[in-house]
This record gives C-alpha cells, structure tokens and sequence, in this order.
C-alpha cells in the first residue's frame, strides 16, 4: 500500500514536472526571433506568403490556443508533425534513436567497465596523504575538458591524417573520456568512503582477502552514487549527445533537435526536449527504486 | 621468547603458555603517541581486563594484537608475538591465516561492525562457508538469538544486543585461541550488557579462548577476569591476577582509578576522581606519565622511566611500588 501511494506519488510529481518543461519549452521557442515562415520562406518573402504559410500550420493562433491543440494531441500518443519534413515527429525520432542509443550504450559501458574497476583500485591501493596525485590529474582532466574541444581535437587528427571518421567508435571514445573519468572519481570516492567503516575492519579481522572484501563488502555499500551518476550519463547522452553528434555528423537525436531549432522546426524541438526530460525522470525513478534494492536502509525510507 | 624466560626464571610455567606476548610496543599517529612500550601477557585460556582511562592506549593495543592499526598509525619500536609468530613481520598470507584461525574481534558499535546491506544470515554463510562448519542457526542459538528471526534480518533492524551478538558469533565461528573484544557493551544499555559479556564469556570458556576484553566497567572486569592489565599514557603500568590489582593496588594510579570506579563508593559517599588530566604524549615520556598527578612522585619520577617491579603477585611500572606496599587503599 505504502508502495503504491510512493509509485502514485513518484508519476504525479514527474507529470507536473514535464508538464513545466513543455510550457516552458513552448514559450522559448515562440519567443526566439524569426519564425518559421521566416526561416523557410527566405528574406524576400511577403507578408501575404508569410500569412498565407502560418495559417497552414496553425501559427496565426494565439499561443496559448497553440499550446492547448498541441497538449491535447500529445496526450492521445501525437507528437505531431515536422514542418520541414512533413514527416510525424514520432517516427523521425524513432528512426534517430538507434543512433543515439548505440552512442550511449558504448560510453557508458566504457565508463562501468573500465571507471569502476580504476575507482576502486586506486581507492583500495591509496595511501594516507597520498591524495592519488597522477590519477586525480587525469580524471580531473577527463572531466573538465569540455567535449566541443576533445572532439573538435579528436575529428582535426583523424581528418589531417585521412582516416575514417564515420561509426560510432570515435564518438564514443570522445563521450567516454568524461564519463570513465567521472565513474572513476565518484567511485574512488564512495569506496574510499566504505573503507573506513567499521565493518570493514571487522572483515580484515577475520581474515579475508582483499578481492573477497571487495567483492562482498565493499562493490555494494560503495554502489550507491555510483548508480546515480551512471544514470545520470546515461539519460543525458540518451537526449542526445549534441555536440558530439554534430562534430563527427552523426545522424543522431540530438544533431536532429539541434537542426530542428535552427529551422524553427517547433514540433521537432518540443517532442524532442520534452523527450530528453522523460528520460531524466525515468531514469531517477530507476535508480532509487535500484539504490534501494542495493541499500536496504534507504530502500526502508521510501 | 629465551630471553623473557631467563629474566624471570620463577614464571616460567607461566611463559612456557604465553598465547599473547606484547613487548615494548611503540605507536604514534601523527606526532601523537598512542602507545608509550606497552608490555602485555596473556597465556592461553586467560581472560584479561585491560583497563585504563580514554586516551590511555587500550584501543591501539588492542588494535595492533590483529595489526589492525588505523593507517595513520606508525609502529615504532616493540613486538607483537601470537602463538609465536611475529604479527607486525608477517606476510600478507600469513597474517590472514592467523587472524583466520587464531584471533577474533569484538568491536564498540555493533551495527557499524554489520554490513548495512547484506541479511545477516548471509554474513554468517559467508563467514561459515569458509569455516566449513556449524549452521546459521545453530550459531545464532549459540549467542542465544532466534534464528528464523534474525537470519532474515538487515543489521538496521536490529538492536544493539542484538547486533553485538551476531558479531560475536562471527568472530567465535572459528573458535579463535584469542578474543579482543574492545569495549563490546559500551554502547549498549546497562541491562543488555550483562547478558552479552555472558555470552562472550561462555562461549570463550567452552572453545578455551582467551579474551583480552578492553573496557572502563572496573568492578565488571573484576567480576569476570583473571587477570587485569592497567594502563596508563600508553603503558600498562600494573598487570595481575585481578583480585589482587584491584583489591590491593601496587600503583598508585590503579589505586586512583579504583577509588574513582562508581561501584567502590560507600552509598552517600562522594567519588574520588583522579586529579588532573591524562597525559598527550608526543613522544616518549621522560619518566613515570603519572608522575604530575601522583601524590607520592619523587624527583626521579619526573626524570627517569620506572622498570617493572614486582610486588605482591603483580607487576608495576613504578619506582615506589616496594615503599607503597600497604600505603595505597581503595576506598570501599
């Protein structure tokens, strides 16, 4: 029961908070300069033409009547219809998301395979005062460079030197700098954490192994942020990784929502955002409900 | 171990069954000095009470028996020999054989000494599988527990008696030759406490450990051990067969001590405490560490380290200790 009203309570507040993201979405979009007549009909058109292109699709409506239609076809599985392609928004999306998915199903399988084993040796291997001088470096590196200027790096030497920038290997290295960086911080951080707990000791008291305490002991109570910030990556790349997308041309969700705003594309661009919002909010969802399974004195809580 | 023997020829049945010997043993963390040459014996099958004042080295001493020093803690000088091996020397492997067979932990807080996210009937598989012996159940009716009910239980969800139980039975699943139980009951309730030093006690009795229990509960160590190691700015400045350290005190901080205990006190009758502070050692004190609270320090107290002395059945740290005899009483 107490489950229920949780679950009950969880759906509400991410319908309210979705519900924020559109208006707020909407609003930017009609807010921005220049139109979609605009944009497609070119400098040179004229109001006639202009007036002529924004009854066709509704943009002579007041906004709020806009937002009203657009709300009411969203809640019957809608997402409307591309301008520019005249395509369903749905199926451009869909047709975008493998890309997208691949892209972050390999950067944060780099970043869980190789963040957390670097994270817990150089936590088990640390010493006092020793602060981790190189890898603190390198992860710290790893996560502030910013991935406009690793990327851009990344496509100059691989185009200088004629190799293939197409696939998804690349790209995916590029994401994967930050996020095994970011794994690997967090988890040095969590299990040098648990290492001071007192049933830590107990178990070197009775003698076990290093890899039997951390298999056992550590790996789970250290699991906690860990599982966040993985969540975390991963439903920001799902939105789609813009820049990187951009940088090595790949056909993803976000080159797709980042062409659709130039082109003043609205239903693009609102199914788009509001998709990525859905994504974050699932996966929070996800990972209490997995933090909780992992740490029964938070799962209690709930 | 030879030359122990020939400088205490008389004792020598005494040595010959020495399970736990701690020689001259030197700690600091940091600048602080935590352990000042503790020197302590325990021979197999003995329970000691090794009490002291906060700050006065019982935890570090207890923690290197099991070289289980916070790693801050550096060990400067000294010995820690159980059984005869050398357990500040050993390898890795060999250190976890010993703490496998030979030793078990106690520890203060006992849900902390619990790992949060496992059911303890899974802790106790995993410490028994490797064991090879005994079933949960069986072990939890050992410390007197309900199985079916605390098996499935998440160490949170127990209470501290309960909890302090469930680690004894994991530190005793081996049947170790020596227990170190660090205050065990200090941070549980006055009734609880009871019941679990019976259990460590029993349990200990029938599997022939020692016990090397660390606490402040002074008239319940006298109660239960043979002997008493007291300490004092981390030396063990009086050790003995219990009845007589605190019944008749060859140092004068046993004495103190005694006097300030609760229990030792007259009803109406106001408690003693011991003047002034407990020493901050930085480095090695130059003479007794008791010597600025001592009402019968002499002008060698402050300036030479007192040798062991012996007097009546035990050993003090002081140079006093042959003109006190039958100067120190505890107020009863």
């Amino acid at each position: 029961m107490r489950l229920l009203l949780w679950w009950g309570g969880r759906a509400l507040s991410s319908a309210v908070t979705l519900l924020g993201i559109s208006v707020l979405i909407f609003a930017a979009l009609r807010l921005m300069p220049g139109g979609f007549a605009e944009t497609i009909l070119g400098p040179f058109a004229t109001p006639e033409q202009k007036a002529e292109l924004a009854a066709r699709y509704g943009l002579d409506q007041s906004v709020l009547a806009q937002y009203g239609h657009w709300l009411a076809a969203f809640g019957t599985g809608d997402f409307g219809t591309s301008m520019i392609s005249r395509q369903p928004v749905a199926a451009e999306l869909a047709a975008r998301l493998p890309v997208t998915a691949q892209l972050t199903l390999l950067a944060v399988a780099a970043a869980v395979l190789a963040g957390v084993p670097l994270g817990v040796v150089t936590a088990v291997r640390a010493r006092p005062g020793g602060g981790g001088g190189a890898g603190r470096l390198l992860s710290g590196l790893g996560v502030s460079v910013p991935e406009f200027a690793l990327g851009s790096l990344v496509v100059f030497v691989v185009s200088r030197y004629g190799l293939q920038t197409t696939g998804y290997l690349l790209p995916a290295a590029v994401l994967s700098i930050f996020a095994i960086s970011a794994t690997a911080r967090t988890t040095r951080d969590a299990v040098l954490g648990v290492l001071v707990e007192q049933h830590i000791t107990a178990a070197v008291a009775r003698g076990e192994t290093p890899w039997f305490i951390i298999r056992h002991h550590i790996l789970r109570n250290a699991a906690g942020p860990v599982l966040t910030l993985t969540a975390t990556i991963t439903a920001y790349l799902l939105g789609g990784a813009l820049i990187v997308e951009y940088l090595f041309n790949l056909p993803g969700i976000g080159s797709y929502v980042v062409q659709a705003v130039g082109r003043r594309d609205y239903a693009v661009v609102q199914a788009g955002v509001l998709l990525a919002a859905a994504v974050f909010i699932v996966m929070n969802v996800l990972v209490d409900l997995l933090v909780g399974l992992v740490d029964p004195r938070l799962g209690r809580r709930a | 171990m030879k030359a122990r023997m020939d400088k205490a020829p008389m004792d020598k049945a005494r040595m010959d069954k020495a399970l736990l010997e701690v020689d001259g043993l030197v700690v600091d963390y940091g600048r602080a000095r935590a352990l000042d040459g503790a020197d302590l014996r325990v021979a197999a099958g003995q329970t000691v009470g090794v009490v002291g004042e906060s700050g006065s080295g019982k935890s570090t001493l207890g923690a290197a028996i099991g070289r289980l020093l916070p790693r801050q803690a550096r060990v400067e000088a000294g010995e820690v020999r159980v059984a005869g091996e050398p357990v500040l020397d050993l390898r890795p492997a060999e250190l976890r054989r010993l703490r496998r067979n030979r030793l078990g932990f106690v520890f203060q807080d006992p849900i902390a000494s619990l790992d949060p996210t496992m059911r303890v009937g899974r802790q106790l598989r995993l410490v028994l599988g490797r064991e090879g012996r005994g079933d949960v159940a069986g072990q939890l009716a050992r410390v007197g527990l309900d199985a079916a009910r605390v098996a499935s239980a998440y160490p949170h969800q127990l209470s501290g008696g309960m909890a302090q139980r469930v680690a004894i039975a994991l530190a005793m699943a081996a049947s170790p030759e020596l227990l170190v139980a660090d205050e065990p009951t200090a941070s549980l309730d006055a009734q609880v406490r009871e019941k679990v030093l019976d259990v460590v006690f029993t349990l200990a009795a029938g599997a022939g450990t020692s016990i090397v229990w660390l606490s402040h509960d002074l008239p319940a160590v006298a109660r239960r051990c043979d002997r008493v190691a007291v300490m004092y700015g981390g030396r063990v400045v009086e050790s003995g067969p219990a009845a007589a350290v605190l019944g008749a005190p060859a140092h004068p901080y046993t004495a103190a001590l005694a006097g300030s205990a609760p229990a030792a006190a007259a009803p109406g009758v106001r408690l003693r405490p011991v003047p002034g502070r407990p020493p901050v050692l930085t480095g090695p004190s130059p003479g007794c560490a008791f010597e600025p609270r001592c009402p019968f320090a002499e002008e060698r107290c402050a300036v030479e380290r007192p040798a062991p002395v012996r007097v009546g059945e035990q050993d003090a740290l002081c140079h006093r200790a042959a003109d006190l005899v039958g100067e120190l009483e505890v107020v009863a």
